[in-house]
């Protein structure tokens, strides 16, 4: 006759009822909640102005500026110096570079992050960014600027690496509009940027060629993976990408 | 002079072709000037340009050196080349008149060079400002030297077999810094010319071999046109799926639970209001 469910007795009262009830709700909204809160890889701050700041890259002969001169030849006589064309040697240039200043450590505070940068460029196989074997780097793209430098100066690191656990971007999601990085150069100079935005592209539109500018405002854009993971791929559908500007010196006087 | 007068039938004969000289188009091109014939103190020359002999376009040019980019109309072009400080209305160009034709949009460079057996030429190249993939570099080689057929060797590998006068050759190679060297074609001595080329990422660099094997004047002269790599296709940064926005299994275990909980207590509810 007594047939007593999982959760009920006949001793349970209308009481205890109404309380389990009102505590599931309350686990039901704080997982919600919980949720809400670990995707907030979403926008943050002006990104449309960051990507609008970025140059396209432009091609140019040496030397790299080109004299324009008026459609129709011959050239006025009396205008003799503006518009002269330049004379340039065709000398071989030496094939050694000279110790070049590089970005060699990333700090950024709120997140904990404080990493070594090595310089990658290209996976010849993908034609993709070339990223760090450990999670515990972070990659700088060799073939554009240098952090500060015109253009956008791009650091990669791992959100996670399937044998290695989680990455020095892990929480990359959850630096927000304000925060400060700093990153070290080798010659031990330290420069600061203050982060602007934050959003997520799905690697299908990701804006490759805003990314990886070489000309336009000095961007700083940290960038690794986020957004849906495939497990039978073993990849994200997205990245998350933060840009950040540099602090003019002048700002910085009370910091150092 | 036999040479100068052929290059006059042939400008004579792009003279004729038609929409030539007249159609000047809306669109402009880019035009380098390189000087590539040998000569005492450099063979320093004044050059002028649709018949304009107020000034010279470009004076004194001399061997091994570019002149230009500048920017032109897309349309054809007379072009001389004098002595340096000769008066071109009482002496007779070094060179030409030749007529080149400007592309819209075209990035050309006009060069003044020998032939193979030593005399005096010009030829147009139109430089390829094509998109170059990430990480790669754009090498191009253009033999314009008194000199026979050579290949091109980069890491003592052949990279350019059988380039003659006056042809060029071309490749898009991963960046970096090759040793190359210039060898008679089959044969991989005596190298000609020898050099470390530190080839840029995303930058074509064209090299003129100039000058005469037997005069002693060969040599290279170098053009570079940068800002030409694209980007790298993507960035792979996550193999795990631990940063991933799809739910948690820790949520989803407590999601779980508490629905659980849910149901029982609607279930209970449910008895006891129906007894």
């Amino acid at each position: 006759m007594a047939s007593p469910g999982f959760f009920y007795t006949h001793k349970m009262s209308r009481r205890t009822l109404t309380l389990g009830l009102t505590i599931s709700l309350i686990t039901l909204m704080a997982v919600a909640a919980a949720f809400i809160g670990t995707s907030r890889s979403g926008e943050a701050g002006n990104v449309a102005a960051v990507e609008a700041s970025l140059g396209h890259p432009v091609a140019g002969t040496t030397p790299s500026t080109a004299t324009s001169t008026t459609a129709g030849l011959p050239l006025p006589s009396d205008d003799p110096s503006p518009s002269a064309v330049p004379i340039w040697p065709g000398r071989l240039s030496d094939a050694r570079v000279e110790d070049a200043v590089l970005p060699v450590m990333l700090t950024v505070g709120s997140i904990d992050v404080e990493a070594p940068i090595i310089p990658t460029g290209v996976d010849a196989r993908t034609g993709q960014m070339a990223v760090p074997r450990n999670v515990t780097d972070v990659a700088w793209y060799e073939f554009g600027p240098r952090p500060a430098e015109s253009g956008s100066a791009v650091l990669a690191a791992h959100v996670d690496l399937a044998n290695q656990g989680p990455g020095v971007f892990f929480h990359l999601r959850d630096v927000d509009p304000g925060d400060i990085v700093a990153v070290g150069f080798s010659d031990g100079s330290v420069r600061r940027f203050r982060v602007e935005a934050r959003t997520i592209y799905r690697k299908d539109e990701l804006p490759v060629d805003t990314i990886f500018a070489r000309e336009g405002s000095p961007v700083l854009t940290l960038i690794t993976c986020g957004g849906g993971f495939s497990e039978s791929s073993g990849s994200y559908d997205s990245n998350v990408v933060v840009f950040a500007i540099p602090i003019p010196d002048r700002e910085l006087g009370t910091v150092r | 002079m036999r040479n100068l007068g052929r290059i006059f039938i042939v400008a004579l004969l792009l003279l004729a072709l038609p929409g030539g000289a007249a159609l000047a188009q809306t669109t402009d091109g880019t035009v380098s000037v390189l000087h590539g014939i040998p000569g005492d103190g450099g063979f320093p020359v004044d050059i002028y340009v649709n018949g304009d002999y107020s000034a010279p376009f470009i004076p004194g040019l001399t061997f091994g050196n570019f002149a230009g980019p500048v920017t032109l109309a897309a349309a054809d072009y007379s072009i001389e080349i004098y002595g340096a400080g000769a008066d071109p209305a009482s002496t007779d160009p070094a060179l030409g008149p030749l007529v080149v034709t400007l592309p819209a949009g075209a990035n050309a460079t006009i060069e003044a060079h020998l032939d193979e057996a030593g005399a005096a030429t010009a030829s147009v190249f139109v430089n390829d400002t094509s998109e170059i993939a990430a990480g790669n570099t754009r090498l191009t080689v253009r033999h314009t030297a008194a000199a026979p057929t050579v290949d091109i060797l980069a890491n003592d590998g052949v990279l350019f077999a059988g380039l003659s006068n006056p042809n060029e050759a071309s490749g898009d190679v991963p960046a970096a810094t090759y040793n190359a060297k210039v060898v008679p074609t089959g044969a991989t001595e005596p190298v000609v010319f020898e050099a470390d080329l530190a080839l840029a990422e995303g930058t074509s660099t064209i090299v003129y071999a100039i000058g005469s094997l037997d005069g002693g004047s060969f040599t290279v002269a170098v053009q570079t046109i940068s800002g030409l790599g694209a980007a790298p296709t993507g960035v792979p940064t996550g193999t795990a799926g631990l940063g991933s926005d799809s739910f948690p299994l820790a949520l989803a275990i407590a999601g779980g639970m508490a629905l659980i909980g849910l149901v029982g207590s609607g279930v209970a509810l449910t008895r006891r209001s129906g007894r």
